[in-house]
């Protein structure tokens, strides 16, 4: 008890919340950045142009298949090989936005997909351009449908940031290893710390999810 | 005058089914034809080419004097003015009953929302459902969904109206509704085509009845 007291002393949480904030600021920007880029891509692949579409879901599938911690290294290592240097915060943010920008586009995909096609038909014979159908009546419709998919992908993102600290991201995950470098016996204290600021944070996010799509919902 | 015009018109699926043999048909405005015929006989193939829905293969297609053959014709504006009624409602799930009434004359035709609204409201009237305009289509009947759908496609002032087996998907006790009012909507003088399963309604109200059959003609019957 005593080891958890002195490991959870104020200087030692200040500099894991510390690092939680990075491991928040580069999961909000690859929300962000995912979430245009995997919309894009989705509604690409929905579509159907020749080839175009062909393309996109060959990359999107390529992409999904690969391990987040290929990405992060070819970005953060590989990329100086071909004289692209990025600092570890923006390296991190393009490795994630990357993989979940796939993963994003195969679940709006889906969720479009899901609206029945009588909607379409309907709204084309009401006169609408493909357009206005899509902004007006697909789009709102299926993006209730994928709240719950695109939330868990969000957790499952603030999670995956702590892979980054294998390129020496400063986040929550990589700090907790410094401290309990300093003495091993912080290890579990660090490790119970980590996982309730985790979950904490993923579990109100997905409550916040629940309540919304029950809110959303017709 | 002729409103929808079929020559030789011929369909084939891209599975190289043969849905639509040589197809002759000359519909005139304000008439009611419909179209009677078994499963699988290309009736509601028929019908949805009248809007652009399937495309033709072979043949000429005159629509309000568009030629729906011709790739250079605006199907947008042909579809302002060619109703359509669907089997299973295809109400927009998202909007209200109110808004699935002025989405299209609000967008396409550019009205103003007051005047759409107020002419929603007439028409919810006619159909028998003015005090649906805020209730959402989950919350209705199938008959209820009907009546709104054909508001919906009334609102466009459309010169013709198709119907897809419209009281199919429908308990009976709510048919009579919505015969009811395609009957209004006939008695008013509408160009409409119905494809249905309603012989009563195909005598009574109907000016000509088509059978098909294995994707032809068989028969034609004046009432």
């Amino acid at each position: 008890m005593d080891t958890f007291v002195k490991a959870l002393s104020w200087v030692n949480l200040r500099y894991l919340f510390e690092g939680f904030g990075i491991t928040i600021e580069v999961s909000l920007w690859a929300i962000v950045l995912s979430f245009i880029v995997g919309s894009l891509l989705g509604v690409a692949r929905y579509v159907n142009v020749k080839y175009f579409s062909a393309i996109v879901g060959f990359v999107i599938d390529i992409i999904r298949n690969l391990p987040l911690i290929l990405i992060l290294f070819f970005v953060y290592f590989g990329l100086p090989g071909i004289g692209i240097r990025v600092a570890v915060v923006p390296a991190a943010i393009i490795a994630l936005s990357i993989f979940e920008s796939a993963m994003l586009a195969e679940i709006i995909r889906s969720g479009i997909n899901a609206v029945p096609k009588g909607q379409m038909e309907a709204a084309r014979s009401n006169g609408l351009t493909y357009v206005q159908a899509m902004t007006q009546v697909i789009m709102p419709q299926a993006f209730r449908k994928m709240i719950p998919p695109i939330v868990s992908q969000f957790i499952s993102l603030i999670k995956d940031t702590s892979l980054a600290t294998i390129i020496l991201l400063p986040e929550a995950m990589y700090r907790a290893e410094i401290i309990y470098g300093q003495n091993v016996n912080y290890m579990i204290p660090m490790y119970v710390a980590l996982a309730v600021i985790y979950f904490v944070i993923n579990y109100l996010l997905s409550i916040a999810s629940r309540h919304l799509a029950k809110r959303l919902a017709i | 005058m002729s409103m929808i015009e079929f020559k030789h018109v011929e369909k084939y699926y891209p599975n190289k089914f043969h849905a639509l043999k040589d197809i002759n048909l000359t519909i005139d405005k304000g008439e009611v034809v419909t179209i009677i015929g078994p499963s699988g006989s290309g009736k509601s193939t028929l019908l949805r080419t009248i809007n652009g829905l399937e495309s033709i293969s072979e043949g000429q297609l005159l629509v309000n004097n568009m030629d729906l053959a011709d790739k250079k014709t605006d199907i947008n504006r042909l579809r302002k003015d060619v109703g359509m009624v669907f089997q299973h409602f295809n109400l927009y799930a998202n909007k209200s009953v109110l808004d699935n009434i002025t989405l299209g004359p609000r967008l396409v035709l550019k009205t103003s929302k007051e005047d759409a609204e107020a002419e929603a409201h007439e028409l919810l009237k006619t159909v028998g459902l003015a005090d649906k305009a805020a209730s959402f289509p989950s919350m209705l009947s199938g008959g209820q969904k009907q009546r709104i759908a054909i508001a919906r496609s009334l609102a466009m002032h459309p010169k013709a109206i198709l119907f897809d087996e419209p009281t199919s998907a429908l308990d009976p006790e709510t048919i009579g509704d919505v015969l009811a009012v395609m009957q209004q909507i006939a008695n008013q003088g509408m160009t409409m085509v119905v494809v249905t399963h309603e012989m009563g309604f195909a005598r009574h109200v109907g000016d000509r009845i088509v059978f098909m059959r294995t994707a032809r003609f068989w028969k034609t019957v004046a009432t």
